[in-house]
């Protein structure tokens, strides 16, 4: 059995298993690559910029460009509002105004009254008592 | 002028700027993190390009989901959930590709004298004996013997108990040991590739 192999319990600064880091630095792109980091880098680098980008113009927004941005939406909405109200307005004509007597009694039962005032209703009465 | 203005930033402060489209501060975050991405992927892929495409996106992911990130001062642990998730991700598409970089046969061969060869067959069997561990710790003795983290760093980022990432790197590292001295030549490849 190899000695040397065996006995690898002495640990670096970091507390790292000195042969096994350096069996698995093998492994590490950059053993073969010494520019592989920062290849990998700027391939991800790349990748974000639009994202990057996007961020970047949400957080320089003012306040006045979050209202300028609802106005574009919200002016031809209430444009649009207004003229279909018009229209109807326009079809159908002013509604006329209610008297107050008219209010009073607008959705009350009228024949109430004169169904317990009517002669039928007396006669039952009469008959039962 | 404070001492604090030279200390570098922390994974909160970089996070917050990186939100705000901060090319410098994102730039600063992929470097603190490649090679441990890169190290959790290929502890859960075994292979150097799922690895790398899982460890580039997983950034990519990462900066799209920012706000997602509740706790930007554990950056490095929310990171390294996207990169474990997205290798997972990557096995189980190509999980039908049945192409092994390490083949067998490998094993038995005899260690070439061409110094280029012995690298690559060496890499080959690293990773075959890293493959052989339980995920957990291949991502543990990874990030600890190759990377250099501490055991706190990689509990608090793997959200795993200190005494349980001890335990599994001892029992990692007994199994790397014992597969890699159990293969004939490797003491002397090792020795070589020095």
């Amino acid at each position: 059995m190899n000695r040397e192999w065996n006995d690898f319990a002495e640990t670096d600064a970091l507390g790292r298993d000195r042969e096994l880091a350096e069996a698995l630095h093998h492994i590490d792109p950059a053993s073969q690559d010494p520019r592989y980091w920062l290849k990998f880098r700027a391939w991800v680098m790349n990748g974000a910029a639009l994202e990057l980008a996007r961020r970047r113009m949400i957080a320089q927004m003012t306040v006045g460009d979050v209202v300028h941005s609802w106005a574009r939406a919200l002016v031809p909405t209430a444009l649009l509002a207004a003229v279909l109200a018009g229209i109807l307005l326009w079809r159908f004509g002013p509604v006329p105004p209610m008297t107050v007597e008219e209010l009073l009694v607008s959705e009350i039962q009228g024949e109430t009254i004169p169904v317990l005032a009517s002669p039928a209703a007396v006669i039952f009465a009469s008959e039962r008592f | 002028m404070s001492l604090n203005t030279f200390e570098a930033p922390t994974d909160g402060e970089l996070v917050s700027r990186a939100r705000a489209g901060d090319e410098l501060a994102f730039c600063q975050l992929v470097e603190r993190y490649q090679r441990p991405a890169y190290a959790v992927a290929l502890s859960v892929t075994g292979r150097h390009e799922d690895a790398q495409d899982a460890a580039q996106e997983s950034f990519l992911v990462a900066l799209a989901r920012l706000e997602e990130c509740r706790s930007p001062e554990r950056f490095g642990g929310w990171l390294m959930t996207i990169v474990r998730n997205r290798s997972k991700n990557l096995v189980r598409r190509e999980s039908l590709r049945a192409t092994d970089e390490v083949p067998p046969a490998t094993r038995s061969r005899v260690p070439t004298p061409d110094r280029i060869a012995e690298t690559r067959e060496l890499r080959g069997l690293l990773k075959k004996a890293l493959m052989d561990l339980p995920e957990v710790q291949r991502q543990i003795v990874l990030l600890h013997d190759l990377e250099g983290w501490k055991h706190r760093e990689i509990a608090d980022r793997l959200d795993l108990p200190c005494g349980t990432v001890r335990s599994h790197l001892h029992f990692a590292r007994k199994a790397l040991k014992h597969a890699l001295q159990s293969v004939p030549g490797v003491p002397e490849m090792m020795r070589a590739a020095r």
